[in-house]
């Protein structure tokens, strides 16, 4: 090493944790508190459920931060395991619940606020209660 | 929900609600409203049982292999795999167990069987110079290949940059005398993918929409499906607020830098370029190059190779609709034409160059 070159210590590295990064607020946020209103007026005129794609919005994480703190915590929380953890949390409004699916991994694929007296993908499939039906009656055929 | 490929996806332990979940997923990579997610999740429940999957066979050209490693390494069991299993690729050289003359039988018996109807991929370009010696597989050079197996395509699907435009074989001064697949085929509907190497789950989304519908997916006029190349990386980019609060970084590594800025000006070309790793991001949805502080490369855009400089800022002229129909004129000439048309262009982008504003873009 040349004895002019510049030791390793001496250069500026500075680490920023991942929340200051993209610590600051854009300004979308307020704006889907109206949206998610207007959704909520929705679901009580015509029980017409309906979802915001949160990946597909310009937000920063700080925003996402913001809006779930502003919507609170509700009375129900869902995991789903299907493929990866899921959640779907009810807010503090009901009918407002905030849906994060991750994969095996742990990473978000996708993230919707949801406006629906019960999430969709949480009732039972039709299809999945026939064959549940059936594997019990074998089960209490093989008892008797 | 039922159907075949529901039944086949349930006998491997899918339930339908992992199946709906990806199925939201898939709609919100293919930038679709939350709703569209559920119709998908029918539709594609009810794909052609696997007595009847469609022939697909991929045959691989003047490229480097990157487009078959981003799509097999996509995140390992996944569905997205599932839905490769509802295929039959039947030549694939990479992957296939076969070689040599087995290989080639099994390629000629796939398009004797399946006439008319199979699903052809190619990814690489096609080198037209001494006639095609450049490259070759089996003793045919690969354009009498490609014209020999797209005669009984039903589609053609461009993986990848090279296969969609030329990419880096058809860089200056092109040695090769590479061109894409729709320069050689006019007689078949071809979908580009481009990208160097593309979103996986962007060809799983093609495969879907082919399976769901037998037909490809919306298209826009560089042949690419809307669903995933509709938007610009910088429409969608997270870093989008700084730019829009005019907050850039000037160097890699100053305050602007480490705070997460807007790389706009450290050549980003995010702005002109059309793709969705901004929503998808790659390695499992773990981190894309802008994430990581590096700007886009404009990888799924033509010529993005000779573009003149990853780490020019983007300049933009007064009439930003001129300068890309002179770009893609261009782009077809070749040797010192190129270098002529170029200069004046140049000279002209520069003299007609104005500071860029957020009003600019949304235009």
């Amino acid at each position: 090493m040349p004895h002019n070159a510049t030791p390793l210590h001496a250069i500026p590295v500075v680490t920023v944790s991942a929340g200051l990064r993209a610590g600051e607020l854009s300004g979308n946020a307020p704006t889907l508190l109206r949206e998610i209103a207007e959704m909520l007026r929705r679901l009580l005129a015509t029980d017409a459920g309906s979802a915001i794609d949160l990946q597909a919005l310009p937000l920063t994480p700080a925003d996402l931060i913001w809006l779930r703190a502003r919507l609170g915590e509700g009375e129900v929380a869902v995991t789903l395991n299907a493929d990866g953890d899921s959640s779907l949390n009810e807010t503090a409004c009901p009918g407002v619940w905030w849906v994060t699916h991750r994969n095996p991994q742990g990473a978000v694929v996708s993230e919707f606020i949801e406006v629906a007296y019960v999430p969709d993908v949480v009732r039972a499939p039709r299809e999945d209660v026939v064959i549940g039906l059936e594997s019990l009656e074998s089960l209490s055929a093989e008892l008797s | 929900m039922h159907g075949p490929l529901i039944e086949t996806l349930a006998r491997q332990g899918v339930t339908r609600r992992t199946f709906m979940k990806y199925c939201a997923t898939l709609a919100s990579m293919m930038a679709l409203p939350p709703a569209a997610g559920r119709a998908m999740a029918e539709a594609m429940a009810a794909a052609p049982s696997a007595s009847k999957r469609p022939s697909v066979i991929w045959l691989p050209f003047q490229e480097c292999t990157g487009c078959t490693e981003s799509i097999t390494r996509s995140h390992s069991p996944t569905l997205e795999g599932l839905i490769f299993d509802v295929i039959s690729l039947d030549y694939q050289e990479t992957l296939m167990a076969a070689a040599g003359h087995q290989a080639e039988e099994a390629l000629h018996a796939a398009m004797k069987a399946n006439e008319g109807k199979y699903l052809l991929i190619v990814d690489g370009s096609i080198p037209l110079a001494l006639d095609g010696a450049y490259s070759c597989i089996g003793g045919k050079s690969n354009l009498e290949t490609l014209k020999e197996v797209a005669k009984g395509a039903a589609a053609i699907v461009a993986m990848g940059s090279c296969a969609a435009y030329g990419g880096l074989p058809r860089a200056n001064p092109n040695p090769t005398g590479a061109v894409s697949v729709a320069d050689v085929i006019k007689d078949k509907p071809i979908i580009n993918i481009p990208g160097c190497p593309p979103i996986p789950v962007v060809m799983t989304g093609v495969l879907a929409h082919f399976l769901t519908f037998g037909s490809l997916p919306e298209l826009d006029k560089l042949g690419r499906p809307k669903a995933f190349y509709g938007e610009t990386i910088h429409d969608r980019c997270y870093r989008r607020p700084f730019y829009d609060q005019g907050k850039f970084a000037k160097t890699f590594d100053d305050e602007g830098a480490r705070n997460g800025w807007c790389l706009f000006e450290l050549g980003c070309k995010g702005p002109i370029t059309h793709n969705a790793c901004a929503t998808v991001k790659w390695n499992g949805g773990t981190s894309w190059p802008v994430e990581s502080g590096h700007g886009c490369l404009g990888c799924s855009e033509p010529d993005f190779w000779d573009g003149g400089g990853f780490y020019k800022a983007l300049s933009m002229p007064a009439n930003p609709l001129k300068m890309a129909a002179g770009a893609a004129v261009a782009g077809l000439a070749a040797g010192a034409a190129v270098s002529i048309v170029n200069r004046g262009k140049k000279s002209s982008a520069r003299a007609a160059h104005e500071t860029t504003t957020l009003a600019d873009l949304e235009k």
